[in-house]
């Protein structure tokens, strides 16, 4: 179509600096007078505090203020944007081992280390629940005696089926709730040629990115100041004006890099620990976690999913039930939209005319779950598609076949009412099938495995976007979204060149503070491309609209006779003004500029909900060594289908990294509960993949076939690789050893035993 | 965890190093493990003796038939090192494929052993090859066997006040050796070490990182190793990379490996 700056891989203007260390994160900002933060934990999985002993260790060098519940009763001390259930500290009681007790502030990193080891906290043990079952079970300890309001969160209600009536009213450990179905599931089971019936079990997991979660935050006449390492400062910013009842004006959140998110620094983490210590102190505060402080600020929803479905003999799909019970954690964090998204997301991109969906969010004493790339589609994906694979088994058709025969296609819906599916997932399995089977090796426990996904993504489509043009035809563009190592900084540049007609090297983008950057409602469910990429075209026509006037006024013209060229406007008369000597001449003086806004919401082409579909389409092929179990990647083949990639290096380096995310989960990855405390809450035995385990060949494929809302025809990518690459290993891993694994990861121990079972 | 406040000595003579150490003021070479301890609060040393500028403590030399490894060499040095490559090969790859590339190029092979990791690479093969440590204290000097002085998990058989001086490692004309080891994880799940000097008759076997010590044993011929039964003499430690059971059958899969690598490698 004649683009010139998008779908160019183009380099990414961080990468030298990232590369040579000197771009700066939120760990290297400092503010003026700033002290330390360490924080006081919990070392019990669930108790009463009976009292916190704060004299020797206010009384050691150095420390400035150790601050506790009772410090900030006067606050509204809780967060959480769908259920406000999160405590900044501990009140009461602790409900996980490794939660934030108290704060301790003092000159020094090592002067606040070694006080937090003079905090006495005396605690009387409570009953815990560590897992679902004991969670769920008649009379179970509660882990929260109360209930709270709903924030209301506009976009939760929309995106999930919460059934206001069958809320519990009496007090659970159930967190959240969803259902979803249609149809009349069990008639359809009795009219079946075959059930096929399993239960899978997804690990808990870290999503690991590497730089643990920190903020300095600075509180000064009621103004709140923090730079930290939010994915999502909006939402952050909206949590603390809560906690402290400022104006949104009054708080400012800024997000430097981020060095990963994957979700997990989705929504707000240890922003209100070093607000409220600056609160106390009137000093800025500054806050680093270690890893191991992370792993327990937020980890990954671990589920057991039940899936039934029933199938015509030809394997037509009948009917399918699900049943999704998450371990949340000890608080609500995202997970109740992660269980609403793996409702949504765990029967996959077929035609099931018969459905019934049930997910429940738990609450457990475990360090809290929330978003982690893919928004419960890993956890419903796995369920789903190792499910159609063994009815595919026992229906004695391919695993190719039987999603042939059920895939939906272009413009069909999956979720009634929603947006149809705008791509051409059928097209993308042949691509997968194809080169999976080009490269097959005959040799014995080999199999191969892939798998589909759909997710409604996109998240809420409120997006802002401004571009300032400078004298010399410069371009500042603004957005309120986080460059998390995506490359969003690069592709928001492409565009914003590509809409004015602008060198690339012109154009500089400013991202994610709320106090300078315009309203970004969050960096996730792959959204960015698509949606501040729409608005970032409204705001690219609105300054050329508002130049073209300004040039008609410098022309003596109608502004209707101005028009458009590569950077510059020209006049009836054929005479070109550069769009700098545009705003030069209209103010006078060799000085001003001029902004252009872009605004979306839910309208026209975004009306419909989910903004898009982020089809996840992969393949693997597995060897495994007999003795040891141990499973080699073979092949990895993807497919992205985007509708158009604006910067196709950026694309594979998502799908890469996603998929590669995905093996982490589907072979070596997960976190273990030893009673009270992870096992292996550190880097060296939370094993992720490594160099070495890269598949032997990996085969990244771009769909582009135009079919998205975003600018030139995209969609989004980001998560979707993950989604299908559980079952997909899971399905090659059983047709390697001729038996179904029923739970990742697959490690060489499972696998050993698998082979080894009768 | 940052690093608790401590003194940083460091001596360039063993004797001024012997002067400095008490049960507060520890030897330091590579800091790969003793930093790591400091930093998870597990050891709160006042003053740390730097190992790395004495001389006695470095280099490696051939004396009277028994190769002399310094204490402070690092493992990155002796995979690379001529002299070691040349004679004892086995030792030379066991050193290359240790840990990472910071623990290899900052690590020592007295740290290593003075530490006792459990999960170690290095006193397997050691024990196998039947190699000593020489030590040095206040009271002179000791030759202490490796078998001995890696005597339990983290537990060297050394005083607070003595140095590991070097490693001494017989060598044998016409040794062959193989290593393998099992590792999914950052460390070796099971390290097998099959070494054979067919002219003296001469076999041992040393399997090392599945139980709490490395373990070794001699043989009178190859035929005499059963890969089952040793895995029967092994006491693995259930962990998160495997359980007891799983861990006795690799290690038989690895010793088998192990001696079908053996038979690749000619004197
Ligand atoms: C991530 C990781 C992975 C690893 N993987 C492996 C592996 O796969 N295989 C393997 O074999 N090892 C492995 N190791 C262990 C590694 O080999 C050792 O950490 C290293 O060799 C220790 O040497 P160092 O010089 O760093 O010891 P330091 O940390 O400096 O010291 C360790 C201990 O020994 C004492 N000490 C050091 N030198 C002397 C001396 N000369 N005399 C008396 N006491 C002394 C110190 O006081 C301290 O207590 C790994 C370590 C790490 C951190």
């Amino acid at each position: 179509m004649g683009e010139n700056v998008v779908g160019r891989s183009v380099r990414r203007p961080d990468l030298v600096e990232k590369v040579t260390g000197a771009a700066q994160y939120c760990v290297d900002v400092t503010m003026p007078g700033m002290a330390h933060a360490k924080v006081v934990r919990s070392d019990r999985a669930h108790a009463r505090i009976t009292g916190i002993d704060v004299a020797e260790a206010l009384a050691g060098p150095g420390v400035v203020a150790v601050v506790t519940a009772d410090d900030i009763a006067s606050l509204h001390a809780r967060f959480g944007h769908i259920i406000a259930d999160h405590w900044i500290l501990a009140t009461g009681k602790v409900r996980y081992y490794g939660e934030p007790v108290a704060v301790v502030v003092a000159e020094t990193v090592a002067a606040a280390a070694d006080a937090v080891e003079l905090v006495r906290v005396s605690y009387e043990d409570l009953p815990a629940v560590m897992d679902v079952d004991a969670a769920l079970a008649d009379g179970a300890p509660l882990v929260h005696e109360q209930s709270y309001e709903a924030t209301g969160d506009e976009s939760f209600k929309n995106l999930s089926h919460v059934d206001e009536e069958t809320a519990e009213p009496a007090l659970t450990n159930l967190a959240h709730e969803v259902t979803l179905g249609w149809g009349d599931v069990d008639a359809a089971f009795a009219e079946s040629a075959a059930v096929v019936e399993n239960t899978v079990h997804f690990p808990m997991l870290y999503a690991y990115a590497m730089e643990p979660y920190n903020a300095v935050a600075s509180y000064h006449e009621g103004a709140l100041s923090v730079v930290s390492t939010a994915q999502h400062p909006y939402m952050v910013r909206d949590d603390l004006a809560r906690v402290f009842g400022l104006p949104l004006a009054r708080v400012r959140v800024t997000s430097p890099y981020l060095g990963g998110g994957y979700g997990s620094k989705s929504y707000t983490k240890v922003e209100p620990l070093a607000s409220v210590a600056s609160w106390v102190t009137g000093r800025p505060v500054k806050l680093t976690l270690s890893v191991e402080e992370a792993i327990y600020t937020t980890r990954v929803d671990s589920a057991r999913i039940h899936v039934k479905s029933g199938f015509a003999a030809d394997g037509t799909i009948l009917a399918r039930d699900f049943d999704i019970v998450m371990d949340s954690g000890a608080y609500a964090d995202n997970s109740p939209l992660v269980m609403a998204k793996a409702v949504n997301r765990c029967f996959g991109p077929y035609r099931v005319p018969n459905l019934r969906v049930r997910g429940r969010s738990v609450y457990t004493n475990t360090a809290p779950a929330s978003s982690y790339r893919g928004f419960g589609a890993p956890q419903g994906n796995l369920a789903g598609e190792t499910n159609l694979d063994r009815a595919a088994e026992r229906l004695g058709i391919s695993g190719a076949d039987i999603r042939r025969r059920n895939l939906v296609r272009k413009g069909e819906e999956i979720l009634p009412g929603k947006r149809g599916i705008d791509a051409d997932i059928p097209a993308d399995l042949e691509m997968v099938v194809e080169s999976l089977e080009r490269d097959r090796k005959d040799v014995p426990y080999y199999g191969i495995g892939f798998g589909c996904s759909a997710s409604d993504a996109g998240a809420y489509p409120i997006s802002t976007a401004q571009v300032r043009i400078q004298i010399d035809g410069s371009v500042l563009v603004l957005s309120g979204s986080t460059e998390m190592g995506q490359g969003s900084r690069s592709l928001l540049a492409q565009v914003a060149a590509e809409e004015l007609g602008v060198d690339l090297s012109v154009v500089t983008v400013v991202q994610s503070d709320t106090s300078v950057t315009p309203y970004e409602r969050t960096t996730g469910a792959s959204r960015t491309t698509t949606l501040v990429g729409l608005a970032l075209q409204r705001a690219c026509a609105d300054a050329r609209a508002r130049l073209r006037d300004m040039a008609a006024e410098l022309f003596e013209c109608a502004p209707g006779e101005v028009r458009d060229l590569p950077g510059a406007v020209a006049g009836p008369d054929g005479r070109e003004l550069s769009f700098g000597a545009v705003v030069r001449q209209w103010f006078g003086g060799s000085a001003g500029e001029v902004t252009g806004v872009g605004l979306l919401r839910r309208d026209g082409a975004t009306q419909k909900m989910p903004p898009f579909w982020e089809v996840g389409m992969v393949g693997v092929a597995v060897e495994i060594d007999p003795e040891t179990g141990v499973v080699a990647v073979d092949q990895l083949v993807t497919v992205a289908d985007v509708g158009f990639a604006i910067n196709p290096r950026a694309v594979e380096g998502q799908d890469l990294g996603a998929a590669t995310q995905g093996l982490g989960g589907a072979l070596y990855e997960e976190l273990v509960y030893d009673g009270a405390q992870l096992a292996n809450a550190n880097v060296v035995d939370y094993r992720v993949p490594r160099m070495k385990d890269l598949p032997r060949k990996i085969d990244l494929m771009i769909a582009e076939r135009r079919d998205g809302v975003g600018p030139y025809g995209a969609k989004g990518a980001g998560e979707g690789t993950l989604n299908p690459i559980g079952g997909a290993v899971a399905a090659a891993v059983a047709r390697a050893v001729g038996r179904w694994p029923d739970r990742l990861p697959l490690t060489p121990e499972r696998v050993w035993r698998l082979m080894s079972s009768d | 965890m940052t690093l608790p406040p401590f003194a940083l000595l460091r001596p360039t003579t063993l004797d001024d190093a012997l002067r400095e150490l008490s049960e507060d003021s520890v030897p330091y070479c590579g800091g790969t493990e003793l930093l790591l301890a400091m930093r998870a609060g597990l050891h709160r040393p006042a003053a740390l003796v730097d190992l790395k500028r004495i001389r006695e403590l470095s280099g490696v030399r051939v004396e009277d038939g028994v190769l002399v490894i310094g204490a402070t060499e690092r493992h990155a040095d002796l995979a690379a090192h001529p002299v070691v490559r040349e004679r004892l090969p086995v030792f030379a790859r066991m050193e290359k494929h240790i840990g990472n590339a910071r623990v290899r190029t900052q690590g020592s092979i007295g740290g290593n052993l003075c530490f006792a990791e459990p999960k170690s690479d290095v006193a397997t093969v050691l024990m196998a090859l039947e190699a000593s440590v020489t030590l040095a204290g206040p009271g002179g000097r000791r030759t202490v066997p490796v078998e001995e002085f890696v005597a339990g998990p983290y537990y060297a058989e050394k005083e607070p006040d003595e140095l590991l001086v070097d490693v001494r490692v017989p060598l044998r004309d016409g040794l062959r050796g193989a290593y393998v080891k099992f590792q999914t994880m950052e460390r070796p799940t099971v390290g097998v070490a099959v070494l054979a000097d067919d002219a003296a008759g001469w076999y041992r076997l040393g399997v090392g990182a599945v139980g709490e010590v490395p373990l070794a044993w001699s043989f009178g011929s190859l035929g005499e190793i059963d890969a089952d039964e040793v895995a029967g003499w092994v006491d693995p430690t259930p962990d998160l990379s495997g359980s007891e059971e799983y861990k006795r059958h690799v290690t038989a899969v690895y010793v088998r490996r192990a001696l079908a690598r053996l038979e690749q490698v000619s004197a």
